[in-house]
């Protein structure tokens, strides 16, 4: 446990934290990340599959799939808070295609995403998108109306832009989810 | 005969589901779909009230049950209708077949999502789904019908194809899926039956790294590109890229300038989507259905439109 008390070392041996006795906590993190999603993270046998061919763990960002599976299931969860490697997943499902164990690593990495918002480990970027979701009805948004006027359609698409009362619908559903819960964007 | 008869009166109908990046961003991909499908003699309705899938970033992001209703509530708007959804954007073609798997998958998600629609005075059984444009093409339309309608072709031309993630993995969760999802063809057949070469490369079903990879981390995005870009120039010199992807399309065109004012790049391949190809070799303005780009499309642009059919 020396290792622990020094803070994170720049190479996380995960055997060795296996062999951590398991407290509730650590228990709890895999319990966690399956009911936020990822139900079958306790399927996975380490075959590397899934990283072998994520754009993530190919371009260097430390706790790619098959790694940060390793890690929730022996019981890290405070030092992988800090880490962006989920909000980098291009949800791209390479890794669901491949796993021999039908894990659905693309599951696990949007669980670790839900389990940070809660810790409000969360980026600008995403708060603007989910705030824009809200705003308008549409996450990216760009107000675009120039170049909707330059190639000949009316200044706002058919969307929630042009229908109030689907905005509305859009808002109330919003409301009922755990983005209202969390409080992480003003919602009226 | 009677077959004929019976499949021409069937006539097509989709309900044209635009997403973010494509009304927004990307106009010009919005009028070329708009113009393309009723020519090849298929109606839009324009889903009054659609709204973003929701993207990767922002439900899916929190809440599994939140994902699947926003997604629900746009799905019903084509339900409602008795259509399909219709896209060219590949994360709302993701976002909304994954919502609608774990809602046909799992009983509990879907009675709560249904619970949430009733609020609005909505449900959604599970009909309606989003197709691709790009499959709508080659199995609804045929290549064959697609052929007749153009006006210009693509012969002489070399295409790099580009299908983007999320029109092939996971395949389960598809209403249509490639034979080898590993091993695309489908985009490939689509711009040969258009007179191009659409030759394999190593790197052609490698991720473009855009969305969630480039705001995290564009450096590292970059390097996905100037990958992609190299092996296209290496191995089959590309005269365009050809995607079916509205964020294949924004990463590949603007990424590929970046990486040349950067000194990193030091040639440039212009890039489409398909349904913009499709429009300019039958004969739409190009001004209006792609005129929207960061790397220059003029020389392939007047490539084509010399290619009189
Ligand atoms: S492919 Fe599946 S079983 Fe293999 S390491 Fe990845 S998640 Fe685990
Ligand atoms: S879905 Fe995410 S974790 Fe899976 S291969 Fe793609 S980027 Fe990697």
């Amino acid at each position: 446990m020396e290792m622990m008390e020094e803070g994170v070392p720049p190479v996380i041996n995960l055997s060795k934290l296996a062999e951590r006795e398991e407290t509730e906590l650590e228990k709890k993190v895999a319990e966690i990340i399956k009911e936020l999603g990822a139900e079958r993270i306790m399927y996975c046998m380490q075959c590397g599959a899934c990283a072998s061919i994520c754009p993530l763990a190919k371009t260097g960002f430390e706790w790619y799939n098959k790694k940060l599976i390793k890690a929730l299931i022996v019981g890290l969860r405070d030092e992988l808070l800090d880490d962006p490697t989920p909000w980098a997943c291009v949800a791209c499902n390479r890794c669901t295609e491949v796993c021999p164990r039908r894990v659905s690593p693309f599951e696990v990495m949007f669980a670790m995403r839900r389990l940070m918002a809660e810790e409000y480990a969360i980026g600008s970027l995403a708060i603007e998108g989910l705030r824009a979701l809200y705003e308008y009805g549409h996450a990216v948004y760009m107000t675009g109306r120039e170049a909707r006027k330059k190639v000949g359609l009316p200044e706002k698409p058919p969307s929630t832009e042009s229908d109030p009362k689907a905005l509305e619908d859009l808002r109330k559903i919003l409301k009922q989810t755990k983005l209202a819960d969390l409080g992480l964007i003003p919602m009226e | 005969m009677m077959a004929e008869t019976a499949k021409e009166e069937k006539k097509l109908k989709f309900g044209l589901f635009l997403g973010c990046n494509i009304p927004f961003s990307r106009p010009d991909v919005e009028v070329s779909m708009r113009s393309i499908f009723p020519a090849l003699g298929v109606e839009l309705d324009d889903l009054l009230g659609q709204s973003c899938c929701p993207t990767w970033g922002t439900m899916p992001s929190i809440d599994v049950v939140g994902w699947c209703a926003v997604a629900a509530r746009n799905l019903a708007l084509g339900e409602e209708k008795g259509i399909d959804l219709i896209t060219a954007c590949n994360s709302c073609y993701g976002s909304l077949n994954e919502a609608r798997h774990k809602m046909l998958t799992n009983p509990e998600i879907h009675r709560k999502v249904n619970e949430i629609l009733a609020t609005i005075g909505k449900k959604y059984e599970g009909k309606a789904k989003c197709r691709h444009v790009a499959w709508v093409i080659y199995k609804d339309i045929g290549l064959e019908k697609l052929k007749e309608s153009l006006k210009y072709t693509l012969d002489g031309i070399t295409v790099a194809v580009q299908p983007g993630c999320h029109f092939l993995w996971p395949s389960e969760i598809y209403p249509d899926r490639e034979k080898d999802p590993f091993n695309p063809v489908v985009l490939r057949e689509i711009c040969e039956a258009m007179g191009a070469e659409a030759p394999h490369y190593s790197k052609l079903i490698e991720c473009c790294g855009m969305g969630a990879l480039r705001s995290t981390d564009p450096e590292k995005s970059f390097i996905l590109v100037r990958e992609k870009m190299e092996n296209i120039k290496e191995e089959i010199d590309a005269d365009l890229i050809v995607t079916t992807c509205s964020s294949c399309l924004i990463q590949l065109d603007d990424a590929q300038e970046r990486l040349r004012k950067e000194g990193k790049l030091n040639f440039s391949i212009p890039v489409m989507h398909l349904v913009q190809v499709i429009a300019l070799c039958m004969g739409f303005d190009p001004e209006k259905v792609a005129g929207i780009c960061v790397t220059p499309r003029d020389e392939i642009i007047k490539r084509i439109l010399e290619n009189k059919r």
